[in-house]
């Protein structure tokens, strides 16, 4: 009887400790991602099989725009979001849908991402620096958008007024790309991979780079409040992305000269993983390399610049700060 | 027999009252029921967001959004926003609905124009104008111009369409009629195929506003700093849902306002009906 009852005991442990490894051996995970190379880690994670040598089952979403996975990451579409802060993010963020548990992509000097580009009439008439474009007419994609914060941050450096520049938010990309080619407007902030085109075409004229002008913290890893709840999960995650922030910075980052990664036996690998998940040639990739920090820190301080002036403008609903959206149990800060 | 069978048949023939049947369809606005319905909706939207059923980021409640035009109003960019969509909304109307007009008889009068202008219609009235806005950039830059063409474009094809439909519809026999008394054409057009077509012009009308407000979200697409359709997607673009639906209740109430002014144009142009 003894016997039976220890089998049945044993039996039951065993059943309960495989169902608790089976539980942990499936840690399932959806990251909502846009196809950028400021996400490249997540895509090396992915690739390199890091996410799944941490125990984790995780599944890309792909976005076309930031703003959507911070809203799929509120509804519960995805559980982590890795893209740039925007204004509707701090605003979801400050209701407390979601939380900040990383740092990604950020503006640093010597690694082109968003640009200020002149009109050809406007740089002919004497806009030859970014310092310039006080009291010009600028086209942006959105208010609130990194452009526009990137803008702030020009007009803080060099003391004029914001409120001198005559913004413009245009929707889309290729939008303020037709309004700087068709001479509507003087400038113009655009990402690299959009202004390639018009540079080659002779369409427009660079003036400088953000990174260059002014640093900052362009994008972040981000929870929802459910994934949030479990330790195991978000632990494993960030550590399976920072291996991956490690090799970028080390490999990739490491060999940028004049805004270019060099293409040789030891980026290649990874270069051709950020071609396959980004759908660019590996010779578009490596000018368009974003700097992001190899510990995975976050600049906590910029964020909560970001949060003050975006609130003084009125793109954020005031009433939070930087230490209400950030998981501080999770976030290395700089 | 005899004397049972008139009784028989005066019992069939005595008149059976009979109520009046033939009252047709006629469905009238009723004073209150469409305010009793909208009320109860809306009492049931803020009773849902108040007991917390809803998410308020997902569904703002009435109360917020009242709110929200409430402040909108008071630091006085409210006005800033309406009168700048109206004069766009207003321009564009004007000018898309004149050269509809214009289009809409030359096509209904005239075989040549018919033939053309139905062609060309046909081709140009499915295309997205949201798709050409890049290229309207370029032609127009992004001053009003741009803003007044892509709410022009929409409601001139509509304006068109139902002129020339309005046209077709006035009966043959008046026109032959006014034409065997050598009435002159211009007579013709002003006294007969005018007020005939009349009612479905203003049928037309009556889609073209709702047509132009549709328009003023995505005309003011293009670098707007006020607008309802500016304002409208800034909030959308910032996550401000309680601003976005005040937005949407601004636009909703201006056409309403639009629906009871072409009922009043109804009512004075078609007296005679």
């Amino acid at each position: 009887m003894t016997g039976f009852a220890r089998l049945a005991l044993a039996s039951l442990l065993a059943i309960a400790a495989s169902g608790i490894a089976r539980a942990d051996d499936a840690l399932k995970a959806k990251i909502g991602v846009l196809r950028l190379s400021s996400s490249a880690p997540v895509f090396i994670a992915q690739d390199k099989g890091y996410f799944r040598e941490a125990g984790l089952d995780i599944e890309l979403k792909f976005f076309d725009a930031a703003q959507p996975i911070a809203v799929a990451t509120t509804s519960g579409d995805v559980d982590f979001g890795v893209t740039a802060f925007t204004a509707g993010l701090y605003n979801l963020a400050g209701k407390g849908t979601l939380k900040v548990i990383g740092g990604m992509s950020r503006e640093k000097a010597g690694y082109p991402l968003i640009g200020y580009f002149a009109s050809n009439n406007a740089y002919a008439a004497g806009l030859k620096t970014p310092k310039d474009l006080a009291g010009k007419r600028i086209a942006v994609t959105q208010v609130g958008s990194s452009f526009h914060y990137s803008l702030g941050l020009l007009a803080d450096k060099y003391g004029f007024k914001l409120a001198d520049i005559k913004v413009l938010p245009l929707q889309s990309l290729s939008n303020a790309a037709a309004a700087l080619k068709g001479e509507t407007v003087d400038a113009a902030l655009l990402p690299v991979s959009t202004a390639r085109t018009l540079i080659d075409s002779d369409g427009a004229k660079l003036l400088g780079w953000v990174g260059d002008e002014t640093p900052w913290q362009l994008g972040a890893v981000f929870a929802s409040p459910k994934a949030l709840t479990n330790n195991a999960l978000v632990t494993k995650l960030l550590g399976a992305l920072v291996r991956a922030d490690r090799e970028y910075h080390d490999v990739i980052l490491a060999s940028v000269k004049d805004g270019k990664a060099a293409i040789n036996d030891k980026t290649k690998p990874l270069l051709e993983i950020i071609a396959k998940y980004t759908i660019l040639p590996v010779e578009q990739v490596v000018g368009n390399c974003a700097y992001i920090d190899p510990d995975g820190k976050l600049d906590v301080k910029n964020v909560a610049n970001q949060i003050s002036w975006l609130q003084e403008q009125g793109f954020v609903d005031k009433g939070f700060g930087v230490d209400a959206i950030i998981a501080k149990e999770y976030v290395k800060a700089d | 027999m005899l004397d049972r069978a008139p009784q028989e048949t005066q019992d069939e023939t005595r008149p059976r009252p009979v109520a009046f049947r033939g009252a047709g369809f006629t469905p009238s606005a009723g004073r209150y029921s469409g305010w009793i319905a909208l009320a109860l909706v809306i009492a049931f939207w803020q009773l849902a967001g108040s007991a917390g059923w809803v998410n308020a980021l997902f569904l703002p409640p009435p109360s917020a959004i009242v709110a929200a035009i409430y402040k909108l109003a008071l630091s006085g960019a409210l006005w800033q926003h309406l009168s700048w969509s109206v004069m766009r909304i207003g321009s564009g109307w004007i000018l898309g609905t004149i050269a509809g007009v214009i289009v809409g008889f030359g096509i209904g009068l005239s075989t040549l124009a018919r033939g053309v202008g139905i062609t060309f219609i046909s081709a140009l009235f499915p295309i997205p104008k949201i798709a050409l806005l890049p290229l309207l950039i370029l032609w127009l830059g992004i001053g009003e111009e741009p803003k007044i063409a892509t709410i022009a474009l929409g409601v001139f094809f509509s304006t068109a369409i139902s002129v020339y439909s309005g046209v077709d519809a006035v009966p043959r026999n008046l026109i032959r009629m006014a034409q065997s008394f050598n009435v002159p054409f211009h007579l013709i057009v002003r006294r007969v195929i005018w007020p005939g077509a009349l009612p479905s012009i203003l049928a037309g009308f009556r889609i073209t506003a709702s047509v132009a407000l549709l328009l003023v979200v995505s005309a003011e697409m293009i670098g707007a700093q006020y607008g309802i359709g500016a304002f409208v997607l800034q909030a959308g673009n910032l996550m401000q849902t309680d601003q976005l639906l005040a937005g949407v209740v601004i636009l909703s109430v201006f056409g309403l306002v639009v629906g009871k002014g072409i009922n009043l144009l109804e009512a004075r142009l078609l007296h005679w009906r």
